[in-house]
């Protein structure tokens, strides 16, 4: 009797917990077919990667609960594309592995960005791409490791955190390309190259946009731990850029307090930040912190009348529920650049040290009417003046 | 039995004057604050409530299991798995409604799973906790899918009159559904369990279940019940997260609420109102720590070295806050004496 | 187990170990293997709902976390803090305290080392070690005893100060390393110290072993220590006069207050030692595996902790499978995720499984019929009275 009550209680509760989530899984849902192909450069090639992936002719995948396993057997858009990592060692296969910083290829943040670069070189250059999750700091090394075994032709790690480990790999593996994205690297060594971004510049265009569009002349920033030497860049440009337009502006921003543990994933902070800041009358939020810069996002598309400027790609595509409030994105374009330099190397002019991605404000998208034909003029001239130098964003890296 | 009662009853009616005169401070600084600043004391004290309404909500959790006498670490793998379901609920069905209404029934469901661990399978309930904090990360994380979209949040619901009212208007009666229903939950849990027959009994099944027991009170039938409200109290603060606040889920978006929940509960001494206002102090250091960021900018010269404090520092004000007060003002907090242990006939 | 605990120091019958400690804990070993097998089983089957092979995965599991010297070497490393952790966690449950503030003490005493690690950088390794891990076990043990000494002299609960303290702890090692001790080398952006000077290292057993055993070469020197610290928490807890003290406090602090125990000094002294056994985790953690501290890399191992010391049922030795099951998992994780494409996740979702059934040893009893313990594990019990 007490046997059997208790099987029944324990089947009922964990069997409906498995199968709502287990159901959960659908196939539309492939982690990277995300609907963030739009990166402007990828575009066109993203299209035909997700058709097959998408199609039900992928006869053994095709049970509703498949997700992880497609993964690997997704065919390539290439006729002749190797299916797997087998043959790297050969000349004629290119091998492109990805190693992302602690966290998922799927954060809608850098690991992401870096991932639709390998996956639009997969599309072009019919290249294997695979990539591998970091879990802890501790297993850098080990996980580049992986792919340079598997003899891989270009390895690309992502974050600054890397830096390190991946600098080391490219003294162990001399015939592996290497690109660090955000990471600096002085150029001693040939087979590798840190993908760098001024920052400060996107931030100061968005400084600039924010302060032509406020009626209250308080503006706001809800941002990541200051920790990242990046969102430090994208907030100094964003107040200098503001001030350079309003010298009377008010900005008020604030770092998320939580360091690595929680300052960029803490999307209820980063709405209540904004709010707070709404509050007290800021009419323009820029949001720059992986998911707690899209919490502000979020919160600021709820108010009528304010608006909100997003971070890193053009988060018209990755939060749709902003589409209220974002006028534009500052971004650094990591998509593009990782599948630039995995192009140079493959047709041999790889550079080495760091190369500059490309930075600058995303579309405005719905509210290319709303802006002023003379703000985005200005905003033309200040982008001119901060390629040729004639402007400085007043940011001076911390070292 | 009959000592402990009474002092449990004195605990929670009588005011302590330094209450009182501690809240009339606080009521005279909020005004001052208004005067010089509306705006800003608005702002404020309207994150104040919102950061506090997920914490009061688990620490109702809290209360509920350990008033019957289960120990509940485990409110922030309930938030985070009812925050996930709730997202998923209002995916599948988008409708806010029935996505509450699945939350709380998720909710109830891992509060059951929590009860029956503790209470027929006799685990150690802090390892239970410790179970479902593990396996709600898990099985969020593994079943997390990107870019699912919902037809929308809960929306500000504006009270007539009693918005237009200055402060009050704004930081009490301009709030989402949850928040509103987590301050009616605090005295409504207060009520249930001072005023009425199902509160002494699970008081008395939590202070002392053997004499519970010989008096007739099926003590493990209520400690079922009231982990299972519990559970979907913590349900609650999912919801809050998932459904109201942000709107979508994220992995491991909870960030340590439910532990802070479990802190504020012992804070307030397992009562309601005490753990209310433990809420709200975190909540407050929480605005308060945003706001001395936002002002740094625009300090006043003489106040310039504010402005050199890194934020890190600043980032311990809530914290720090806690730790003094609990040691300087609320002092020793002693829970429900059968809290953690089995009761099994002999 | 309290229980049980409380009759087991019988003085150790050298001609009967066998019967007296080896048949026990072969019996003991039972639940947990039968645990781990059934909690593997469940995560095949979530594993194959979603699409991918079991097996496929497990064996990438095994072959990541056991596979080859590196792979070992590794597994070792992972599971050196969390025997710290685990060993922490469980000096302090044995005296009735829940040091939830593990993660906190532990960053302190990684941070503090690196921080004397790279200072001296003329100091003899025979010097160095210790002192780094001396002072990295101080600044535990100091910020240990914070909530020790809130809870015996204002009555504050240690479960509320220890979980405030995590987030001092954070947001002060995040200040330290990107502010004044911050690594100024040409070209660092990042949070971190300078790496440790070579002589504050600690090296692998095949470097100090005078002679050669391929199989030692790769064994961590922390893990060494951390196994030998399990043993003299063992002794200390159950055969010392200090270890009596606290246990009893545990199991009954008014009874022990009405033995002439002071139940403030205990409390003290072991949230002190709790919190100098999690400082020296983070202390060895720095010099035998990461080099430096850097924030976020020791994210989660205060907590991973509390899963150890409860998996090994609170039992010092016991921490040392614990943590070495978990740290397998950990060190295997990665290489199951490339080669059988199953997200990391599963490994959390296997943990909570195994600790359920560990617990929950009602269940795996009656499925190999097996006799009812004495006497379950107790810990949560003196949460709320005393």
């Amino acid at each position: 009797m007490r046997k059997s009550f208790l099987g029944a209680l324990l089947a009922a509760l964990l069997l409906p917990i498995l199968v709502a989530c287990g159901g959960s899984s659908t196939p539309a849902a492939e982690p990277t077919s995300a609907p963030v192909a739009a990166e402007p450069t990828a575009a066109p090639a993203a299209e035909p990667t997700e058709a097959p992936a998408a199609e039900p002719t992928e006869a053994p995948a095709a049970e509703p609960t498949e997700e992880v396993a497609a993964e690997p057997t997704e065919a390539p858009a290439a006729g002749g594309a190797p299916t797997d990592d087998s043959n790297c060692a050969d000349e004629a296969v290119l091998c492109v592995g990805l190693v992302t910083d602690v966290g998922r290829v799927d954060d809608k943040s850098f690991n992401q960005s870096a991932w639709e670069g390998v996956k639009a070189a997969e599309a072009e250059l019919g290249a294997y791409v695979d990539y591998i999750e970091t879990a802890a700091a501790q297993d850098y090394a080990n996980n580049i490791m992986l792919f340079a075994e598997k003899n891989y032709d270009i390895i690309v790690t992502v974050g600054f955190a890397l830096a390190e480990a991946t600098a080391e790999a490219g003294e162990e593996y001399p015939n592996i390309k290497f690109i660090g994205v955000d990471q600096f690297h002085d150029g001693s060594q040939e087979n590798v190259v840190g993908l760098i971004f001024n920052e400060d510049r996107a931030g100061y265009l968005a400084g600039a946009l924010a302060a032509s569009m406020s009626q209250s002349g308080t503006i706001a920033a809800v941002l990541g731990t200051d920790l990242v030497p990046a969102v430090v860049a994208f907030k100094e440009g964003y107040e200098n850029g503001a001030k350079a337009i309003n010298p009377d502006i008010t900005v008020i921003s604030t770092y998320h307090p939580g360091g690595f543990a929680s300052g960029f994933t803490d999307p209820e902070w980063g709405a209540t930040t904004a709010k707070q800041a709404i509050d007290q009358g800021a009419d323009v939020v820029f949001g720059a912190g992986g998911n707690t810069g899209n919490g502000a996002l979020i919160e600021v598309a709820g108010n009528e009348g304010k608006y909100c400027i997003g971070v890193d790609s053009d988060q018209w595509e990755t939060v749709p529920e902003a589409h209220s409030c974002l006028i534009s994105s500052a971004m650094k374009l990591i998509t593009p650049g990782v599948t630039e330099l995995i192009k140079a190397a493959k047709d041999g002019n790889f550079p080495s040290g760091v190369y500059y991605g490309d930075v600058g404000l995303a579309p405005f998208h719905d509210f290319d009417s709303v802006i002023p034909a003379e703000v985005k003029a200005k905003l033309d001239e200040i982008n001119a003046g901060l390629a040729d130098g004639s402007i400085d964003t007043g940011y001076v890296p911390a070292n | 039995m009959q000592a402990i009662n009474s002092n449990t009853q004195a605990r929670s009616v009588n005011l302590p004057w330094r209450l009182i005169v501690g809240l009339g401070v606080i009521l005279l600084l909020i005004i001052i604050s208004y005067i010089r600043s509306p705006q800003i004391t608005t702002a404020v004290l309207s994150s104040t409530l919102r950061q506090s309404t997920p914490i009061i909500l688990g620490a109702l959790a809290g209360i509920f299991c350990e008033r019957s006498g289960v120990v509940n670490i485990g409110i922030e793998g309930m938030m985070l798995m009812s925050a996930y379901m709730g997202f998923m609920f209002n995916v599948w069905t988008g409708n806010l409604l029935l996505a509450i209404v699945g939350t709380l029934l998720v909710g109830a469901l891992i509060g059951a799973f929590h009860a029956l661990m503790s209470i027929t399978l006799k685990v150690d309930q802090v390892i239970g906790g410790t179970v479902i904090n593990i396996l709600a990360t898990g099985l969020t994380g593994y079943f997390y899918q990107q870019g699912l979209t919902t037809s929308g949040k809960l929306q500000t619901i504006t009270i007539p009159v009693l918005s237009d009212l200055p402060i009050v208007g704004p930081v009490l009666f301009t709030n989402p559904p949850i928040t509103y229903a987590a301050i009616f939950l605090v005295v409504i849990v207060h009520l249930v369990l001072f005023k009425t027959r199902w509160g002494l009994r699970t008081r008395a099944v939590g202070e002392h279940p053997a004499a519970a027991d010989t008096v007739g009170i099926r003590v493990n039938f209520v400690r079922y019940v009231n982990v299972i409200i519990g559970g979907m109290f913590a349900a609650l603060a999912g919801a809050f997260l998932t459904l109201e606040a942000v709107g979508t889920f994220e992995r491991g978006m909870t960030n340590g609420r439910g532990f802070v929940s479990l802190a504020v509960m012992i804070f307030g001494k397992w009562t309601p109102f005490g753990s209310w206002g433990g809420a709200l102090l975190f909540g407050f250091a929480n605005g308060v720590q945003t706001q001395i960021q936002f002002l740094q900018s625009q300090l006043p010269s003489w106040l310039a070295w504010l402005g050199q404090i890194p934020n890190q520092f600043i980032g311990m004000l809530p914290y720090l806050l806690t730790i003094i007060v609990l040691a300087g003002f609320v002092g020793r907090s002693r829970g429900p004496a059968a809290s953690g242990k089995v009761y099994s006939k002999e | 187990m309290e229980r049980v605990e409380a009759q087991a120091p019988k003085p150790p019958n050298k001609s009967n170990w066998i019967s007296s400690y080896l048949f026990p804990a072969l019996y003991a070993a039972i639940v947990p293997v039968m645990a781990v097998i059934v909690a593997l089983i469940i995560g095949a089957i979530i594993i194959a709902l979603s699409g991918s092979n079991p097996l496929v995965a497990y064996k990438e599991l095994l072959i990541g976390a056991v596979g080859s010297p590196r792979a070992i070497q590794r597994t070792l490393e992972r599971a050196t803090p969390l025997i710290f952790g685990g060993l922490a966690l469980t000096l302090a449950f044995k005296a009735g305290l829940f040091n939830i503030g593990a993660q906190g003490q532990l960053i302190l005493g990684a941070i503090l080392a690196g921080w004397i690690g790279y200072i001296f950088t003329d100091l003899p390794a025979i010097v160095h070690i210790p002192l780094a891990l001396a002072i990295g076990a101080l600044v535990g043990a100091l910020y240990g005893a914070i909530p020790g000494f809130l809870k015996a002299y204002s009555g504050a609960h240690e479960v509320i100060v220890t979980i405030m303290l995590n987030y001092i702890a954070g947001n002060l090692t995040d200040y330290l390393s990107n502010g004044p001790w911050k690594d100024r080398a040409r070209g660092n952006v990042v949070a971190r110290t300078p790496k440790i000077a070579e002589s504050a290292e600690i090296p692998s057993l095949g470097d100090i072993l005078p002679f050669d055993i391929s199989i030692l070469n790769n064994i961590p020197l922390g893990a060494v220590l951390a196994g030998l610290v399990a043993i003299f928490v063992w002794w200390l807890i159950n055969k010392s006069t200090l270890g009596f003290e606290m246990r009893t406090v545990g199991e009954n602090p008014h009874a022990a207050q009405y033995a002439g125990i002071s139940v403030k000094r205990i409390t003290i002294i072991a949230m002190l030692l709790s919190g100098l056994l999690a400082g020296l985790g983070g202390a060895v953690e720095t010099l035998g595996v990461n080099g430096r501290f850097e924030p976020g890399t020791n994210a989660g191992l205060g907590f991973n902790a509390i899963t150890i010391a409860l998996l090994a049922r609170v039992h010092p030795i016991g921490v040392i499978p614990a943590a070495l099951l978990i740290g397998m998992m950990q060190a295997g994780g990665a290489l199951m995720q490339f080669n059988a494409k199953v997200a990391i996740e599963i490994i959390d979702i296997v943990q909570a499984l195994i600790l359920f059934f560990v617990a929950a040893d009602i269940l795996i009893r009656k499925m190999l019929r097996m006799r009812k313990s004495e006497g379950g594990l107790n810990l949560s019990g003196g949460w709320g009275g005393s």
